[in-house]
């Protein structure tokens, strides 16, 4: 049975998903001992063999797929400390991960999931042929954690994080990745059944209605991947030593200094991933 | 600025320091006790190190079925081999957090904090 990690990347003017996939991807075949492929677009593609990243692409990636970049328009605020700034996000084709990827069991990650642990290689075999992170783990603890981060509304189900799924091709997954198209495509009529705020398209709320439905319209009790350890974009990456990501963390009152090493970190500033890009590439070698 | 209120407000600095990686560290072992076997998902603690070890004594080795982190029954084929490999995971990563542990409670300052 093949195993493999895949990720998505659709740049925009602002954050360069492909250069940041390349990173992801090294540092999982370093910590997990298995392949990657990238699924992404044409201009992506076209940006990849301009900035001449392709030729570093092709040697990470088992396959690049080419695919059309989702139609939908999607704004978000990237946020890099206390800046902000406004781009396209172009996220919408995360369904399409089970007819597109290559492998029978596919771990999904988002790409600014950093891999620095193998911890995940205890879950290739559980029996679970769908297995979405449970939840989300603040750098700091629940004192930064909202309510928002938990679930997808205030009246709302739980959320689920899909920032790490894994899966088999199984009838059941197929039905699921199906049914998270349905929601994408209907996302205006469930934000009125599931009252979430339907301005930014997320996967984290499709995927955890999905699965909602799909496991009885009742809290699961199956398999899940852990919780995603995060670092949010208010926090900033400053600087990478001795394997160590040191970050400095927005707090009431003042900020804070803290690091992590030898595990796996969802860090959601996606500029500081990228200032500090190089020594990050050094822990995949 | 007092120099004393100065001094309080460097330490407040360190204690959220501390914190933060205290609770990393905690969660990083955890992550190492966490254990897949035959489908299952086993959280490696001491009832479970404690119940494998009984059932050895009491002469059930294999094909043993047990309750997983989720509840599931999971066969366990060879419960000594599998008694082996948790001893050694809780003991490793035991030892680990003792020594990464020692390193943060020794230090006294944030800067060292982040070099533990």
């Amino acid at each position: 049975m093949s195993r493999g990690v895949i990720l998505f990347a659709h740049n925009n003017r602002q954050v360069d998903y492909a250069r940041m996939s390349i990173l992801a991807a090294r540092l999982a075949k370093k910590n997990l001992g298995v392949g990657a492929s990238l699924i992404t677009d044409p201009s992506t593609m076209d940006w990849m063999k301009e900035s001449a990243v392709l030729d570093v692409a092709s040697k990470t990636f088992e396959k690049i797929i080419i695919t059309q970049r989702p139609s939908e328009n999607n704004m978000k605020n990237y946020r890099d400390g206390r800046n902000r700034t406004p781009a396209p996000f172009s996220n919408g084709n995360r369904f399409s991960a089970y007819h597109h990827t290559p492998y029978d069991r596919t771990l999904l990650i988002d790409s600014d999931y950093l891999i620095l642990s193998d911890r995940l290689n205890e879950y290739w075999d559980v029996d679970g042929d769908l297995m979405i992170s449970s939840g989300y783990n603040d750098i700091i603890g629940a004192e930064r954690t909202g309510y928002l981060d938990t679930h997808i509304s205030e009246t709302g189900i739980g959320m689920l994080w899909a920032t790490t799924v894994m899966f088999s091709k199984t009838p059941r997954t197929e039905m699921f990745f199906g049914l998270v198209e349905h929601v994408k495509q209907n996302y205006r009529m469930f934000s009125d059944v599931f009252r979430f705020d339907p301005r930014l398209f997320r996967n984290d709320i499709a995927f955890s209605i999905a699965k909602h439905i799909l496991d009885g319209y009742q809290p699961s009790d199956g398999y899940a991947l852990p919780e995603v350890f995060s670092v949010n974009d208010g926090d900033e990456l400053c600087d990478v030593t001795d394997g160590r990501l040191k970050f400095l963390l927005s707090r009431i009152g003042s900020p804070v200094l803290a690091t992590v090493a030898n595990r796996d970190v969802h860090v959601m500033n996606k500029f500081s991933i990228m200032r500090n890009y190089d020594k990050l590439m050094e822990l995949a070698l | 600025m007092n120099e004393e209120f100065k001094k309080a407000l460097d330490f407040a600095n360190y204690r959220q320091t501390f914190a933060i990686q205290r609770k990393s560290l905690r969660e990083k072992i955890d992550a190492r006790l966490t254990y897949g076997h035959n489908g299952g998902i086993f959280k490696i603690d001491r009832n479970l190190l404690n119940f494998v070890e009984m059932l050895i004594a009491r002469d059930r080795k294999n094909d043993v079925v047990l309750l997983d982190a989720n509840d599931n029954p999971i066969l366990v084929g060879d419960l000594v081999g599998f008694r082996d490999e948790i001893f050694d995971r809780y003991f490793t990563a035991t030892n680990e957090y003792f020594e990464e542990y020692q390193k943060i409670k020794k230090a006294r300052s944030v800067e060292s904090l982040l070099e533990g």
